[in-house]
């Protein structure tokens, strides 16, 4: 049974696939580049959204995300998805989501009532990227 | 009618001017409605919720929500095809998205009630009401009926024309 331990990391890489389908480095500095577009230049929102940080996202993968979430010096601090909580419930599910940094050093998740680009009230999921990266997108 | 940032600044001396008048001629003036939220957006609403003002009162809302966008939208058939929600006879109104710091203003002259909404908000029920004039005043119309038009939520959230004649202004409970 040679084959089982590879057969476990084959099957380990593809379920772990989605974080490995992008140049983790393009992503560590804003602006992250194609297929993303900062938020504020899409959607009546404030640049730098306080808590948020500037937001950049692929408008194909709306409205989960990800959305890569970086500093005022433009350092990818955390990745951020948003999940309807009326699309969950009616089944709808969000798998194999992109991560914009495999570091993650703490995750927060909370409730948002909407704003321009996911009005139905969702979900905030939070992952930081470093243990300061709160600090440097509250404000 | 309404106008944007750039106008008001243009007219504040004039406000300046307008807020020296005696206080029976400044209840009709100036009103302010804030467009509040909290850090994390869990909870939006219009600060206060409900007023009432005479005729001819200026509205001004102003984005006080740091990280989000709000609109005040009259419902009307003029905004994206609404039930209208405001008497016939007045002008019905968008603000379009106000950033964080950035207001409109309203003049609302037409004695009856006004229903308004937020745009992204809707379904989180940041709605408004207010009541210009007091029924009698000639041409008065009264709060629109329930329609499917609107969710429940967003006629629970409308106080009671009654409630805001006696009070003069309500506020968001979970502020």
């Amino acid at each position: 049974m040679k084959f089982l331990p590879s057969l476990l990391v084959t099957a380990l890489l593809l379920a772990t696939a989605p974080a490995f389908a992008h140049d983790e480095r393009a992503l560590k500095a804003a602006p992250p580049g194609e297929p993303y577009v900062q938020v504020s230049d899409a959607l009546p929102l404030p640049e730098f959204i306080p808590g948020l940080g500037t937001l950049f996202v692929d408008p194909k993968t709306l409205p989960a995300g990800p959305f890569l979430a970086y500093d005022h010096d433009g350092k990818l601090s955390a990745t951020i998805y948003m999940t309807p909580l009326e699309d969950l419930q009616n089944g709808t599910a969000y798998d194999g989501l992109g991560i914009g940094s495999h570091t993650v050093s703490s995750v927060d998740i909370y409730y948002n009532a909407g704003h321009p680009g996911v009005d139905k009230p969702h979900a905030h999921i939070v992952l930081y990227h470093d243990a300061d990266a709160k600090g440097r997108l509250a404000e | 009618m309404m106008t944007g940032r750039r106008q008001f600044l243009a007219l504040g001396g004039g406000l300046g001017a307008a807020l020296l008048l005696p206080r029976a001629l400044r209840a009709a003036s100036v009103e302010v409605i804030e467009m509040r939220g909290t850090a994390r957006g869990e909870h939006i609403w219009f600060a206060p919720k409900a007023l009432a003002v005479a005729p001819g009162t200026t509205v001004r809302f102003v984005n006080r929500d740091k990280g989000n966008s709000h609109t005040a939208t009259a419902y009307h058939p003029a905004n994206f095809d609404r039930l209208r929600r405001i008497p016939a006879a007045a002008e019905p109104w968008d603000t379009d998205f106000l950033l964080p710091g950035e207001s409109a203003e309203v003049v609302l002259q037409a004695p009856g009630v006004y229903d308004y909404y937020c745009i992204p908000h809707e379904m989180a029920a940041m709605v408004g009401r207010i009541v210009v004039g007091r029924p009698g005043d000639p041409g008065w119309k009264g709060p629109a009926p329930a329609t499917d038009d609107v969710s429940a939520a967003v006629l629970a959230a409308l106080p009671p024309v009654e409630e805001i004649l006696t009070l003069g202004r309500i506020e968001e409970v979970a502020e």
